[in-house]
């Protein structure tokens, strides 16, 4: 073996990548060759400096991102999981795809002139008397014939209605309320507790945001509110559904957030429930972040 | 259950399936876009795009190959997009915000045998700095050759592989790699 060959087995050599009878050759040559000899002395004195040049992500990026993709995959998954009949009258009816239109134009112009041909002359005039807002969708959902020998029919209609207003206004907080529990569409309900997130120091929304971290099938809706509770985290009853969410929630993204809750409070139950997850926690991150919380406690990781 | 029925399982739709495929390969990933990127806003952005991606994409995984092997293809094409693109780097701050607060990001780099001699830790710093000055001057393509032999500990012709090409041309591209650093280290070396 030459020199030139044997700095090039070197390298390869400090890669792991030469098979027993090159290294066999090499450490012959290196036996007789004082000058490849150091040089093999700088090769593995620069794997050991290099080891000085990672990187580690910085504490909480990994949580961070598995919690995110969790939600963008969430996201992923919504028109295809559950049907949604707000996102579909949504989708088609409100926002009808700009394709789809005059294909829809056509049909009611068809359905029109096909209908009128079965509608006695004279039966339409009494519709349509000045209604203030159209109706969106309309089916009916009763009818009875009354004793004059009328009919009675209830038709159901829906109809949109816009209204705006600032954070402090009673009607646009009510109505972020109620989206805020539509089991319907989790999208709507992380945006509104997006909205409402700062508005904890109302009772109705802080309470809306125990019950979303506590019951919210949604994880990223669960995060929301954690987020909307940070403020109110030493308060009793924010701190004890905090320690059931901890013990229970199945995201471990919602776990962290918790547990990063729970020790800005500061109370000495705090240990005992760090304690009793560690006996059942089975996502390491989530154990490393309390075995720390509990050594930053001058607490023990195990219960005696 | 193994990873090829993880795998099918994903493929069918279950959820938790994918997120512990997604688990078994994350931490690794992001080290990796975290080394070549050296940002951690660019490495949060490699590995949502890139587990997005495996999630979109994961029907058409045929098992040709193995799965490590299409995840890194896709990882390692992001970060060298976003390599070519970011010819000027932009800086970032010394100090950034975590969840534990804030923290220098020179701490996230370990002190190996630095001890608390503050002139070893200097020579650490400096040494720390040549290396990333050394990593920035390399090709997109040098500096991920040697950042997947370097610090995931990929073999040669894994490395290959991902990068669709041959093992010999991964070898050629490490040594190049790998002398850039040699002689930029040289006043360090004995």
């Amino acid at each position: 073996m030459t020199c030139e060959e044997a700095r090039e087995s070197l390298m390869l050599l400090s890669y792991g990548e030469l098979t027993f009878d090159q290294e066999e050759t090499l450490e012959l040559h290196l036996a007789e060759c004082p000058s490849c000899a150091a040089e093999r002395l700088r090769m593995e004195r620069l794997e050991e400096m290099l080891a000085l040049g990672e990187a580690e992500p910085p504490p909480g990026l990994l949580a961070r991102c598995r919690r995110d993709l969790a939600v963008k995959i969430e996201d992923e998954n919504r028109p295809m999981r559950r049907f949604s009949p707000r996102r579909l009258w949504r989708d088609w009816f409100v926002y009808t795809p700009l394709w789809l239109r005059p294909v829809g134009a056509m049909l009611m112009l068809a359905i029109g002139f096909v209908g009128a041909q079965f509608v006695p002359a004279g039966s339409l005039a009494g519709l349509g008397g000045g209604a203030a807002a159209e109706p969106v969708m309309s089916r009916v959902r009763f009818v009875s014939p009354d004793e004059s020998g009328r009919v009675r029919v209830v038709m159901e209609e829906t109809r949109q209605r816009e209204f705006t207003g600032y954070m402090n206004d009673h009607r646009i907080r009510q109505a972020l309320l109620a989206a805020a529990s539509d089991p319907a569409d989790p999208g709507l309900r992380v945006e509104s507790m997006e909205l409402l997130k700062n508005q904890g120091q109302q009772d109705d929304v802080k309470q809306a945001l125990l019950n979303a971290l506590r019951a919210d099938v949604n994880s990223g809706v669960r995060l929301k509110a954690l987020e909307g509770l940070k403020p109110y985290s030493r308060e009793p009853e924010v701190r004890t559904v905090l320690a059931q969410v901890l013990l229970n929630d199945d995201n471990p993204g919602v776990r962290t957030q918790a547990i990063d809750l729970l020790i800005q409070s500061n109370e000495p139950e705090v240990a005992g429930i760090l304690q009793q997850l560690l006996e059942r926690e089975d996502n390491s991150y989530v154990r490393t972040r309390s075995q720390r919380a509990l050594a930053e406690m001058k607490a023990s990781v195990g219960t005696f | 259950m193994d990873e090829a029925a993880l795998i099918r399982a994903a493929q069918a739709g279950d959820q938790d399936a994918f997120e512990r495929l997604v688990r078994s390969y994350d931490q690794p990933v992001l080290r990796l876009a975290m080394n070549l990127l050296r940002s951690s806003e660019d490495a949060y952005d490699i590995y949502q795009e890139a587990f997005l991606r495996v999630y979109r994409n994961l029907d058409s995984f045929r098992f040709d190959c193995s799965f490590h092997t299409w995840l890194y293809r896709i990882v390692t094409n992001l970060c060298l997009d976003h390599l070519r693109k970011k010819k000027v780097r932009r800086t970032e701050p010394a100090v950034v915000e975590t969840e534990d607060g804030p923290m220098d990001r020179m701490d996230s780099v370990p002190e190996h045998r630095a001890d608390g001699d503050p002139q070893r830790r200097l020579l650490s710093a400096e040494l720390r700095g040549k290396i990333e000055e050394v990593l920035k001057a390399m090709t997109a393509r040098e500096r991920m050759v040697f950042e997947m032999r370097h610090y995931q500990g990929m073999r040669l012709r894994a490395i290959g592989d991902v990068l669709g090409t041959t093992e010999e041309a991964a070898k050629n591209c490490l040594f190049r790699a790998t002398q850039k650093m040699r002689s930029a280290l040289g006043e360090f070396l004995p």
